[in-house]
C-alpha cells in the first residue's frame, strides 16, 4: 500500500486521500502547495523498512477526529460535503465558481509519516511511525474502533468496510470440511487439523465396545439408516481398522451422533469417555447453551415428523434410548434391533452439521438449558400432553426445532406439574423392579391411571386441569399410605 | 416393548447408571412420604444432573408449598438444601434463592411465625445496600443502560424544537441517563433547551445526590437546568406536586415501576387469611380454586387486579395502577418510556408464578453466570439483593407486600391503551444505539430485537429479559 501511495497525478480519483489531507494540515504543517503536475506515471516511491520511518520525514499527529473525518471539504452554496479538495473544486464549476485545482510539488512535498492518536498504541511513538494516512485511518479503526460491520454468513465483524467487504467475499466460497463436522476456509490449517483429528478418532474407536462402532456404520456417512435394513446384521468390524482414515470420520461422526443418547443419561460407564473424548475432539463454539438446547430437541424430536402429530412417536424414543445406557454399559452388544430401527433413526438424524455443538453434556449447562431439558423429560413421558415447560421451550426457540412436541403454549402449569411429576414417576416405575406400570410409559400418552396401582411417589400426579380426576385424585391420594 | 424393559431391570444391577438422579428418586420413594435421606453418591453428582435434581426438587417442593403440604415442603427443602448454595452454579443460585422464597412462603401458613420473621426484615433493605445492588445491576448488565439510551434517543426525537423541557422520572435513583441527555442535548443543532427534571423517589437522600451531580454536569455544559425532587413513594403519587405547567413539552420515564403499582388485596390471600391453616385437602381446593378462576381472566382482559372474583368474603381494592395512568394522561405527556421485566409474574396461583420466575431468572442468572466470574462479590450482592428479593416477594409475599407484579408488554400495552395513550415506534436510530451499546458491551448474548410496533426487546440468548416500549397521551 506505501509502494503505490502518492505521486499518481492527481487528476482522477485515488484511493488514497494523502494530497488532500496534506493541504489539510498545511495548517499544522505548513509544507507548501506543491508545483507542477506531471502526467507521466512518476517513478515509484521507496518504502522504508517496517519500524525504520525515513529521519527527515515529516511526523503528523492528528486527533481521531480528524482522522476519522470525512466530508472535510464543504461547498459554501449547497453545503455538499468532499473528501478531496480536487472534487470540491470540480463540483464548484457546476455553481459556476471560480475554481482552482491545487498541484502537488513533487520537488517540494516532504514526506509525510502519521502517529496512531491513540497513546497506548506502539504507533503513537515517532519512530514507530506509519508512512500512509489510509494506512493509519484504517489501523485506527482496526485495532481501536468498534467492530460495526458485521459478515452476515458467518459471525465476523470488522472494524473497516473495506476489510468486510474482502472478507464476505471469501466467505464460504471456499470451504474445507473436517469430517468431524469443523470448517476450515485455508487448506493447510485444514491439513493440519485433520491429523490431529483422525488420532483422537482412532484412540475412541479403539474404546469403543464393538455394539457402538458398529451399529453406527450401517450405511457409512450420516445417513446411517438411509436405507440399511437394520442393524443387526451389518457389522462391519473392517471399518475399525486403524488404517482408513476417512472411515474413521464416520466413526467420529458416529460417536459424535450418539452423543445426545450418551448424555442424555450422563452416568453410563463407557459414557463418560466417550464424551470427554468427543469434547476434546471439538472445540465448542456453543453460542450458549440454549442452542445446545435447540439441538437437543432437535435430535430428539423434530425430524420424525415434521408437524405436530409427532408426539407419540417422538416420546417413543426417548424411553428406550433411555434404557440404552443400561445395556450398553453392561457390555451387551448392539442395541436390540427393534429399538434402533424405529428409534434410531431419528435419534441419529441430529444436525449433521454441527454434532460438537448438540452435546447436552457440556460440563456446565446454563439454568434454562436445565429447565428446558427437565421439561422435554417430563414432556416425553406424558408425550400428548404438553407441558408448561416445553411451552416455554417452544415459545422462545423461534427456530423450527419445537414443531413436534410443543404444541400448545397455552397449557396449563398443573398439567405441567402433572406431567412432571407423573414423568418423574413413571420412570422410577420404570426402573423401579417392583413396579407394575410399565407399559403406560411407552408412549402411551395416559395420564398415571389413577386406580391405585400407580404409587404416586413423588406426589404431585394431582393437580390436573378437570375437577373430577382430581377428585378421585384427592380421594385417592387420602387413601395411600 | 416389553422385552426391553425386562432387560432393563435385570441390568439395573450391573450397570454404571446409579448416579442417574431419577433412579435415586425411585429408592428414595419406596418409602412412605417421610423420604430417606440421599444415598451419598448424590453429593458427587455432575453439575447438570444436579441442576435437573434440583429443577425437580424444586418443582415437587412448590407444588407441595402449594397445597399446603408442609411436611413433605419441608422434606424436600431439606434435599434441596444439600444442592443448592448460592456461590454455585447458575442453577445452584437460583436455586438456594427459590427455596428461601419457597420456605418463606411455606411459614405463611403460621402467620405468627412469619411477621415474626418477616418484621426483622420486613423494613426494606437498609438503603445503601438497595442503592449498591442496584448499582451492580447497572455495571454488571446492559438492561439499565440499553433502556437508557433508548429512552433518551426517544426523549431527542420527540422534543426537537422544543425550548423548554420538562421530564418526569419516577424512579431517580440514578443520574446516569441524565448526564447523557445533558451531553445530548448540548449537541443539539438548535442548541440546548432549558432543562426541567423532576424525580420521584422515596428517600431524600439519593434525590439529592442526583440533584448535585446533575447540577454540575449541567453547569458545566451550560445548559439551563432546573431540579425538582419529589420524595415520596409512587404509589401515593400526587401528581400535583409535580408541577407540571400545562402545555409544557413533558416527558415521562418509567423504568421498572410501573408494576409496583398493581398491587392490591388479592382475593386469594384475603380468604387464605380467612382460613387460617386448613388441612391438606381444603387448601388444595383452594388452590384449585384460585387456578380455576384464574382461568377466567386468563387472557388478562380485566384491566387491573390479575384475578378479579366476586368473592363473597371479601371486597378486592382495585389496585393503584388503573387512576396512576389516567392521571399521567392527564398531564398530556408528549412521551412516556415505559420499560418493565418481560415475564408474568402476576398470577394468582403460585405454582404458575413459580415456573414463569424460575424461567424467568434462570435467564437472567445465566447471563450473569456467562459474563461475570463466579468469585465477583458484585454478582453476589447483586443477585441476593436484588434478584433475590424480588424472587422472595413474587413467591413469598401476597396482597398488598407483593410488588414485583411484573407483567409483559402485551398486558400492559391493553392497560395503556385503555388509560388513553397511544404506542410511539422506537424509530431506527434507537435500536442502532442500542446495538452499538451492545457490541461495546462486548458479550455475544445480549440481543436487542424489535418487537411489533416499534417496541424493543432486550434479550439473553432468545429469551425476552426487559421491555422498552414508548407512548404519547
Amino acid at each position: 500500500m506505501a509502494a503505490a501511495s502518492s505521486s499518481v497525478p492527481f487528476f482522477g480519483i485515488r484511493d488514497e486521500d494523502e494530497h488532500e489531507l496534506s493541504k489539510q494540515q498545511s495548517t499544522t504543517a505548513a509544507a507548501p502547495p506543491p508545483g507542477s503536475a506531471t502526467a507521466l506515471a512518476p517513478p515509484k516511491k521507496k518504502r522504508n523498512q517496517p519500524g525504520n520511518p525515513n529521519p527527515d520525514a515529516e511526523v503528523i499527529a492528528l486527533s481521531p477526529k480528524t482522522l476519522m473525518a470525512t466530508n472535510r471539504f464543504i461547498c459554501e452554496v449547497c453545503n455538499k460535503g468532499f473528501q478531496r479538495e480536487q472534487n470540491l473544486q470540480l463540483h464548484r464549476r457546476g455553481h459556476n465558481l471560480p475554481w482552482k485545482l491545487k498541484q502537488k510539488n513533487p520537488k517540494e512535498a516532504r514526506r509525510r509519516v502519521y502517529l496512531c492518536p491513540e497513546p497506548s498504541c506502539v504507533h503513537h511513538d515517532p519512530s514507530r511511525a506509519l508512512g500512509d494516512l489510509t494506512g493509519i485511518k484504517k489501523h485506527f479503526c482496526r485495532k481501536h474502533g468498534e467492530k460495526k460491520w458485521k459478515c452476515d454468513k458467518c459471525s465476523k465483524k470488522y472494524a473497516v468496510q473495506s476489510d468486510w467487504k474482502a472478507h464476505s467475499k471469501t466467505c464460504g466460497t471456499r470451504e474445507y470440511r473436517c469430517d468431524c463436522g469443523t470448517l476450515f476456509s485455508r487448506r493447510d490449517s485444514f491439513i493440519t487439523h485433520r491429523a490431529f483429528c483422525d488420532a483422537l478418532a482412532q484412540e475412541s474407536a479403539t474404546r469403543l465396545p464393538n455394539g457402538i462402532a458398529s451399529a453406527g456404520v450401517g450405511g457409512g456417512g450420516r445417513q446411517f439408516y438411509g436405507g440399511s435394513a437394520g442393524v443387526g446384521g451389518g457389522i462391519n468390524l473392517d471399518l475399525i481398522s486403524p488404517a482408513n482414515p476417512p472411515q474413521f470420520g464416520q466413526l467420529s461422526s458416529t460417536t459424535s451422533l450418539f452423543r445426545p443418547s450418551q448424555s442424555y443419561l450422563s452416568g453410563a460407564g463407557s459414557g463418560h469417555d466417550f464424551n470427554s473424548l468427543i469434547q476434546d475432539m471439538h472445540s465448542n463454539t456453543t453460542a450458549g447453551a440454549s442452542s445446545t438446547g435447540n439441538l437437543y430437541n432437535l435430535s430428539f424430536f423434530s425430524n420424525n415428523a415434521g408437524a405436530t402429530g409427532a408426539g407419540a412417536a417422538a416420546a417413543n424414543m426417548p424411553l428406550p434410548s433411555d434404557q440404552f445406557p443400561n445395556s450398553r454399559s453392561s457390555g451387551g452388544g448392539l442395541f436390540p434391533s427393534i429399538n434402533i430401527k424405529n428409534n434410531v433413526p431419528s435419534l441419529l438424524v441430529a444436525d449433521p452439521t454441527e454434532p460438537a455443538a448438540s452435546s447436552p453434556a457440556l460440563p456446565q449447562m446454563s439454568a434454562t438449558a436445565l429447565l428446558q431439558k427437565a421439561a422435554q423429560m417430563g414432556a416425553a413421558a406424558s408425550n400428548s400432553r404438553s407441558s408448561l415447560l416445553s411451552g416455554f421451550v417452544g415459545a422462545y426457540h423461534s427456530e423450527t426445532t419445537q414443531r413436534a412436541q410443543l404444541v400448545d403454549n397455552e397449557r396449563s402449569f398443573q398439567t405441567l406439574m402433572n406431567s412432571l411429576g407423573g414423568g418423574a414417576g413413571a420412570f422410577a416405575n420404570n426402573l423401579d423392579d417392583g413396579s407394575p406400570k410399565l407399559h403406560h410409559v411407552v408412549g402411551a400418552g395416559t395420564p398415571p391411571p389413577d386406580n391405585g396401582l400407580t404409587r404416586d411417589f413423588l406426589g404431585v400426579a394431582n393437580l390436573s386441569v378437570l375437577e373430577s380426576e382430581m377428585k378421585s385424585a384427592f380421594s385417592r391420594r387420602s387413601n395411600n399410605p | 416393548m416389553v422385552p426391553l424393559m425386562g432387560n432393563v431391570a435385570q441390568d439395573d444391577g450391573s450397570s454404571s447408571v446409579t448416579s442417574s438422579p431419577l433412579k435415586s428418586f425411585s429408592l428414595m420413594s419406596l418409602s412412605p412420604p417421610a423420604l430417606l435421606p440421599w444415598p451419598p453418591a448424590l453429593r458427587e453428582l455432575k453439575s447438570d444432573e444436579r441442576g435437573l435434581c434440583l429443577i425437580h426438587l424444586l418443582l415437587n417442593c412448590a407444588n407441595h408449598v402449594a397445597a399446603g403440604s408442609l411436611d413433605r415442603a419441608n422434606a424436600f427443602l431439606e434435599q434441596i438444601a444439600l444442592l443448592a448454595v448460592p456461590d454455585g452454579d447458575a442453577m445452584q443460585r437460583i436455586a438456594s434463592h427459590f427455596t428461601e422464597a419457597l420456605a418463606r412462603r411455606a411459614i405463611r401458613m403460621w402467620p405468627g411465625l412469619y411477621h415474626a420473621l418477616d418484621s426483622a426484615r420486613a423494613v426494606v433493605l437498609p438503603l445503601a445496600e438497595a442503592a449498591v445492588a442496584r448499582r451492580h445491576f447497572l455495571d454488571l448488565c446492559p438492561f439499565l443502560r440499553l433502556s437508557f439510551v433508548v429512552a433518551n434517543q426517544a426523549i431527542m426525537e420527540a422534543m426537537e424544537g422544543e425550548k423548554v423541557v420538562h421530564i418526569v422520572d419516577l424512579n431517580a435513583s440514578d443520574p446516569t441517563p441524565w448526564l447523557a441527555l445533558l451531553q445530548g442535548l448540548r449537541a443539539r443543532p438548535e442548541g440546548p433547551p432549558h432543562l426541567k427534571l423532576t424525580a420521584v423517589h422515596e428517600h431524600r437522600e439519593l434525590l439529592n445526590h442526583t440533584a448535585i451531580r446533575l447540577s454540575e454536569e449541567a453547569e458545566r455544559l451550560d445548559i439551563p437546568f432546573q431540579f425538582n425532587p419529589v420524595v415520596s413513594k409512587l404509589d401515593n403519587l400526587d401528581v400535583e406536586s409535580l408541577r407540571i405547567k400545562t402545555g409544557e413539552a413533558l416527558a415521562i420515564t418509567a423504568v421498572l415501576q410501573l408494576h409496583t403499582l398493581l398491587a392490591t388485596n388479592d382475593p386469594a390471600d384475603v380468604r387464605k387469611a380467612a382460613q387460617r391453616a386448613p388441612p391438606a385437602g381444603i387448601t388444595q381446593q383452594l388452590s384449585l380454586g384460585d387456578y380455576l378462576d384464574k382461568d377466567h381472566g386468563a387472557n388478562g382482559h380485566s384491566p387491573s387486579a390479575d384475578s378479579v372474583l366476586s368473592s363473597p368474603f371479601a371486597s378486592t381494592s382495585p389496585a393503584r395502577i388503573d387512576s396512576f395512568l389516567a392521571a399521567l394522561w392527564g398531564l398530556s405527556p408528549k412521551l412516556m418510556v415505559v420499560m418493565e421485566q418481560e415475564s408474568n409474574h402476576n398470577s394468582a396461583a403460585l405454582t404458575e408464578r413459580f415456573v414463569e420466575a424460575l424461567f424467568y431468572y434462570a435467564a437472567l442468572f445465566d447471563c450473569l453466570d456467562s459474563t461475570v466470574p463466579r468469585q465477583s462479590v458484585e454478582r453476589l450482592r447483586l443477585e441476593k439483593m436484588l434478584l433475590g428479593e424480588e424472587i422472595k416477594n413474587i413467591i413469598a409475599c401476597e396482597g398488598w407486600e407483593r410488588k414485583e407484579r411484573h407483567e409483559k408488554l402485551e398486558q400492559w400495552a391493553r392497560r395503556l391503551n385503555a388509560a388513553g395513550f397511544a404506542s410511539v415506534p422506537l424509530g431506527y436510530y434507537a435500536l442502532l444505539q442500542a446495538r452499538r451499546l451492545l457490541q461495546g458491551f462486548g458479550c455475544d448474548g445480549y440481543k436487542v430485537r424489535e418487537e411489533g410496533g416499534g417496541r424493543l426487546m432486550m434479550c439473553w440468548q432468545d429469551r425476552p429479559l426487559f421491555s422498552v416500549s414508548a407512548w404519547r397521551c
